[in-house]
């Protein structure tokens, strides 16, 4: 476990982060479709191009599993976060194909201090997936808990 | 026979109606994979370590969210999904992952059709408006979400 340096107090509303990027190879979208989501635009590059979408790309849950590692890496693991009760939504605005370099802005949208547990907090989140044209690919709203560097009082 | 026409195909949007429900289930989810998922995706202590899990709020190893909606994802495709013509999905809402999911529980997943509408921008596809509701082996529900499928018509395929 990494030391906890960002508690529920950190996420102000309008807090950013911005992760660098990291591409997808065709070699790991169809390892993860195979075990995942093996329909045939996400597991078969030469059958792909006769599907509506032309081409491989990558399951929508693989962006978003992406999403999840970026944040992880960038600032997650060296939070009090304890869970996600859930997302509002996910939205897949364009494919994602081989050779993209995804990256994660994350900003927080509302911090709501818990009713049940003085020490902890749930911020709201938007969580955008941007390609190398900064087109964004994947958009989620989320909910995630922490722990609060202070109890209420 | 155009490009963008496969072959046939079992499943269309018009067998999709609001108030169908499939349901499909998984083998037992093992630790391994759960730690072998979240060590790709979702490196959080209570998802990789299992001795730190134990002090963490939910008392020990749980699944990445993310992992449980993927397995979601395999028993659809397996279920009817590869046997359909499918255009994707614009997103899903209301992701609410309500209990851990833990190594050696079996999910189960009831998919309830809710809306079927034909594309007004492409009559060619219709999107399936679903909901599912996943539950673990003791019949609590663990994850709920509402989705969105585009298919094809059947009188716009190839073989109808």
């Amino acid at each position: 476990m990494t030391a906890i340096k960002y508690y529920w107090e950190h996420f102000v509303p309008g807090w950013e982060y911005v992760s660098p990027a990291r591409s997808l190879s065709a070699q790991e979208i169809t390892a993860f479709a195979r075990e995942y989501d093996p329909q045939t635009y996400h597991t078969d590059e030469e059958a792909a191009k006769a599907t509506p979408f032309g081409g491989l790309i990558a399951s929508g849950w693989q962006t978003c599993a992406v999403a999840m590692r970026l944040m992880c890496d960038g600032y997650l693991l060296q939070t009090s976060c304890i869970g996600s009760p859930g997302l509002d939504e996910v939205r897949w605005f364009k494919p994602v194909r081989p050779g993209d370099a995804l990256r994660l802005h994350s900003t927080a949208l509302e911090q709501t201090p818990s009713q049940k547990d003085p020490r902890r907090g749930t911020v709201k989140f938007r969580w955008d997936v941007l390609n190398q044209n900064n087109e964004v690919v994947c958009r989620m709203v989320a909910r995630q808990h922490y722990r609060r560097r202070s109890p209420a009082q | 026979m155009s490009r963008h026409k496969p072959a046939h195909k079992k499943y269309y949007f018009e067998d999709f109606s609001p108030g169908d429900v499939w349901e499909m289930e998984s083998p037992a989810i093992s630790k391994q994979e759960i730690i072998d998922f979240a060590s790709r995706f979702d490196p959080q202590y209570f998802h990789i370590d299992e001795d730190a899990a134990r002090h963490s709020p939910y008392g020990g190893l749980i699944a990445s969210g993310w992992h449980t909606v993927s397995l979601c994802m395999r028993m659809i495709c397996e279920r009817y999904l590869l046997d359909a013509v499918s255009h994707g999905s614009p997103g899903v809402s209301q992701i609410r992952w309500l209990r851990p999911v833990r190594p050696g529980d079996r999910l189960k997943l009831r998919l309830t059709v809710i809306e079927a509408k034909i594309s007004r921008s492409k009559p060619d596809r219709g999107s399936v408006t679903h909901r599912w509701e996943v539950f673990n082996q003791g019949g609590e529900m663990v994850l709920s979400l509402e989705g969105v499928g585009m298919l094809a018509r059947r009188q716009h395929g190839t073989s109808a």
